[in-house]
């Protein structure tokens, strides 16, 4: 079990790496959000792994927590900026 | 300078208190009088800060109709991701993306909400816009539109709130 | 019990890859937040399943569960408010050329 999840570990690493190149690539700033949002759901997923790969879940899943809670603050102050402002 | 209290439902203010309470009860997991008083000093706090938003307090009815209506959610949600599955692996890409508008029947707020974020939650449509009870809705398919055009969700949605006031 | 939550947690894994690809081919913004909500929705919702199933019944379980939650409630607020960002700024929408 503990190799299945290093395997997982390093799938998802890859799929963090794909939705870099959206942030990077981006021809809107939208898709950059997007992108970024993606991202911390994916990142979401990989700290409960960790912590239940080091068996440590208790301590790993309030970050992941904190994580989803400060995502949505972030995401939504991006985008209210963005609709008042428009594209740049 | 005159201090104008707002007006507080109290049902509002004890349900938001108890699930804030029960959330700070999980992250903390301790048990003690000190941390169990400051979480309903801190919940609290919180609650008469946030109630200003929406009185809307559910009836227990509306709760477990709620719960039935879940179910179906998540069949409609496991049945456009697979269509949703197959549209992106497919090799030439047949994706018709299309905006469209939907003028709905619900004549209550808190309908509204449940509708829209039911449509987002479905992989497949998202809803863009929302004024009163009409939603712009972008679809990435044919099926996917006329799914959302068949009214289904949305007399399902209805029936959860029969039985409110409308207030739209 | 590990078989049932490796086949939950490959089944997810299978979605997230999937959407990971539709991030890379779809055409706009609005057709990626599509795929981006395929991730939130049934992707992250298999795997944490599995993993809660994983660990037994414990408080970590009902802590996992709360995370998905939270995911089902928070994610669909997320991709609303860029794609209405997103419209009310002007960007086109891609469309099907009709020859």
């Amino acid at each position: 079990m503990k190799i299945f999840l290093l395997y997982i570990l390093v799938i998802l690493a890859i799929l963090l790496a794909v939705y870099l190149y959206r942030v990077l690539r981006g021809p809107t700033i939208f898709d950059r959000v997007l992108g970024l949002n993606g991202i911390s759901t994916k990142a979401i997923i990989l700290l409960i792994v960790i912590g239940v790969y080091f068996d440590r879940v208790d301590m790993f899943i309030d970050i992941s927590t904190g994580y989803a809670l400060l995502n949505l603050v972030g995401a939504l102050a991006v985008a209210k900026y963005l609709e008042q402002k428009g594209a740049p | 300078m005159v201090i104008k209290f707002r007006k507080v439902s109290l049902g509002f203010l004890f349900l938001k208190t108890m699930a804030l309470f029960v959330f700070w009860v999980l992250l903390s997991a301790s048990f003690e009088w000190v941390h169990l008083v400051l979480g309903v000093i801190c919940s609290l706090a919180v609650a008469w800060l946030n109630s200003g938003h929406s009185p809307f307090v559910p009836k227990l009815r509306v709760w477990l109709r709620f719960l039935f209506y879940l179910p179906w959610l998540f069949y409609k949600i496991f049945q456009s991701s697979f269509h949703l599955t197959k549209l992106i692996l497919h090799p030439a890409l047949p994706i018709d993306p299309k905006l469209f508008s939907v003028k709905s029947k619900l004549n209550h707020h808190a309908a509204v909400v449940l509708f829209g974020n039911s449509i987002t939650l479905t992989p497949g449509t998202i809803t863009a816009e929302v004024d009163r009870n009409n939603l712009i809705i972008h679809a990435l398919d044919k099926a996917l539109s006329e799914d959302i055009e068949s009214k289904e969700m949305e007399s399902k949605i209805a029936y959860i709130f029969k039985d409110e006031t409308p207030d739209l | 019990m590990i078989m049932l939550s490796i086949i939950f947690i490959v089944a997810g894994l299978f979605f997230l890859i999937v959407a990971a690809v539709g991030v890379i081919r779809l055409p706009d913004v609005f057709s990626r937040s599509h795929a981006v909500s395929l991730t939130d929705s049934l992707g992250a919702s298999l795997m944490l399943v599995g993993l809660a199933l994983h660990e037994g019944l414990s408080i970590n379980t009902l802590k996992i569960l709360v995370v998905l939650a939270l995911l089902y409630i928070l994610n669909p607020v997320i991709a609303h408010a860029t794609i209405r960002a997103a419209l009310r700024a002007g960007v086109k929408p891609w469309e099907k050329e009709t020859p």
